[in-house]
């Protein structure tokens, strides 16, 4: 049984606002190679290659709000039409490209030392933001916050175990910014 | 009638009840009331107990995952309501701790407790009825010396009239006695052997077998599968069902004993029974249900077709494949080990009914646990990014590509399937 041959199509997606393409993108890709060898975004890290580790976690952003999708496994024409967020777009930068302010999710992990060799750090990013965002639609009890937290980041894996200080910092911000907790009802 | 007449009746008819119901509320006392057991029994008839436990698949309704042991409290559901597994640790209240071994035979093969009371037919006591006095006093010693737990007993949830107990003895008089037609053919000591493990200890046909309006198994299908329980049906496991769908004696042993083999892995509910049940039993009964489930002569099974010539028409399916199922199904349905299943001759993908795939692709799975270091990991449901006819092609192409079986999948089963799981 010979796999079939590799046909391409072409592919148009918005990535951190830019418009891309239409690409020549072979139709079985996924998404992390595209990025990677078509758009130069090398921040989005490979690791397991299976959809486990969360390393390679991108933004969706759809009528609903924001959410993540593992890369990795995912294949780039799904995002035909799409708008997506990857690490290298949260940062604010100035006209000539160069970053002037970083986003409050990753100032935050840099104030707690949440990572040590940052391979998982764009998902954690990725996932943090997502959280924040849907807080920010619909905050929690601050008797959930803790729970809240904990789901958002435990599919994503840190050989670093940096998890403490990651946690340490989403949570400071939930707290530290207005609007995403509600004051407990009882 | 007179009216007189009529009035006496209704006295005696009140008298006879009024007598029933305090015959029935000393029997309770009294059944209340026993001596504690006290079994003896050597190492060796415990451990035969604990075997065929095991064989019986006791754990999986009578022991909550992380819970104490046979203390009860799974939930059962069926569409008469949610019935709970109870408490079968030799505990005095809640549990079995009065039971003698007479009781305790009597239960399992008529489903009739100590104090008098009915037992649904959730408890499998019309396959138990042909369990040995030998077996089932083994059972006893090993239960009866297992840590007794004082959990009390969960309130089922059945709906009238069904809460109705007596209802039962009446169910019983019509479908409880019948001898069930046996699913294969044979005769062999193996066979015999596999009948027994299958039918009577395993009781298979429970999930596997058609049933009638009031709940009864068909006898005339034995094992011919069942869509009525849960989520996901109970596929056909007759000789002839599992050789369409792939399967011979070397993969239904392989799967029976560590729940992985190349037509599938054992998911859900199955996945369960392999954990606590057929991965604890020695090769020999595992070979003999094999026997029993294929017959003595096993009809061949069908290899695994791929369709060549993609039609155009699958073509939306084969993109929806690529961009959400190749990541870790891989490029062409060849499966990643401890990851994900092959698609190419999937048990799943070859059933002639689509219901299985259709309900996995929409809902996802949960991470499989595998006895050993054995896993597979969790797969995300598409519910969200597949409309009705997005899935419906998506099937169809796994269908044909893979299943050899017809792209007849409709978005209108698809719905059916997607709304029946918000009920």
């Amino acid at each position: 049984m010979s796999a079939p041959a590799i046909k391409k199509r072409a592919l148009s997606l918005q990535v951190n606002g830019k418009r891309h393409g239409p690409l020549q993108v072979p139709e079985d890709m996924m998404l992390v190679d595209v990025l990677h060898d078509y758009l130069g975004l090398t921040g989005t890290r490979l690791a397991c290659g299976q959809g486990e580790c969360g390393a390679c976690t991108v933004i969706v952003d759809d009528a609903d709000g924001s959410r993540e999708v593992r890369s990795c496994i995912t294949g780039a024409h799904f995002f035909q039409g799409k708008r997506i967020r990857t690490v290298e777009g949260h940062a604010q930068r100035d006209d000539s490209g160069a970053i002037t302010a970083l986003s409050p999710v990753q100032q935050a992990f840099l104030d707690h030392f949440s990572f040590q060799c940052g391979y998982c750090t764009p998902g954690f990013i990725n996932a943090a933001t997502v959280l924040l965002e849907r807080l920010a639609k619909s905050p929690v009890a601050a008797s959930e916050v803790e729970a809240t937290i904990t789901e958002a980041l435990d599919p994503h894996l840190c050989r670093c175990t940096g998890y403490v200080r990651y946690y340490q910092a989403v949570k400071a911000l939930v707290l530290d910014t207005p609007g995403l907790v509600r004051e407990n009802t009882r | 009638m007179t009216r007189v007449g009529w009035r006496r009746t209704i006295a005696w008819l009140l008298i006879a009840l009024l007598l029933w119901l305090l015959a029935s509320a000393l029997l309770r006392f009294f059944a209340n009331r026993g001596p504690l057991q006290q079994v003896n029994a050597t190492p060796a008839q415990i451990a035969q107990g604990r075997y065929l436990a095991a064989a019986a698949d006791c754990v999986a309704c009578h022991t909550v995952p992380g819970g104490a042991p046979f203390a009860g409290g799974v939930p059962l559901a069926s569409p008469f309501g949610t019935i709970h597994g109870t408490n079968i640790t030799p505990d005095a209240q809640s549990g079995i701790g009065r039971y003698t071994s007479d009781d305790f035979f009597h239960t399992l093969t008529r489903g009739e407790a100590r104090d008098g009371h009915q037992l649904y037919p959730a408890m499998p006591y019309v396959s138990y009825k042909a369990i040995t006095r030998a077996d089932s006093d083994a059972i006893y010693a090993y239960l009866m010396n297992q840590p007794a737990v004082a959990q009390k007993n969960r309130r089922n949830g059945v709906h009238f009239p069904f809460n109705i107990r007596s209802g039962i003895h009446l169910w019983n008089l019509l479908f409880a006695g019948a001898e069930a037609r046996p699913a294969s053919q044979g005769e062999s000591p193996a066979w015999q052997r596999g009948r027994y493990l299958v039918d009577t200890l395993g009781h298979c046909g429970e999930c596997h077998s058609p049933r009638g309006a009031l709940g009864q198994v068909d006898r005339k299908r034995p094992l011919a599968g069942n869509n009525e329980l849960g989520r996901f049906a109970a596929p056909d496991i007759t000789p002839q069902g599992l050789a369409v769908r792939g399967w011979d004696a070397a993969t239904l042993q392989r799967y029976l004993a560590t729940g992985i083999a190349a037509p599938a892995v054992a998911s859900d509910e199955m996945l369960t029974v392999v954990q606590v049940s057929t991965s604890r039993l020695r090769h020999d009964d595992l070979a003999a249900m094999t026997t029993y489930l294929l017959g003595d002569k096993p009809p061949a099974s069908k290899p695994v077709q791929l369709a060549t010539a993609a039609a155009t028409a699958l073509e939306p399916g084969r993109q929806h494949y690529l961009q959400l199922c190749s990541g870790c199904h891989g490029r062409d349905g060849e499966g990643v080990p401890h990851v994900a299943v092959a698609l190419r001759g999937n048990s799943s993908v070859r059933d002639a009914d689509p219901h299985n795939l259709v309900v996995a692709i929409l809902d996802g799975l949960p991470e499989h646990d595998f006895p050993g270091l054995e896993r597979m990991q969790p797969m995300p449901g598409f519910a969200r990014d597949l409309d009705d006819a997005d899935v419906a092609a998506l099937a169809n192409w796994l269908r044909v590509r893979y299943g050899a079986q017809a792209g007849s999948v409709q978005a209108d089963a698809v719905r059916a399937v997607r709304t029946k799981h918000h009920d």
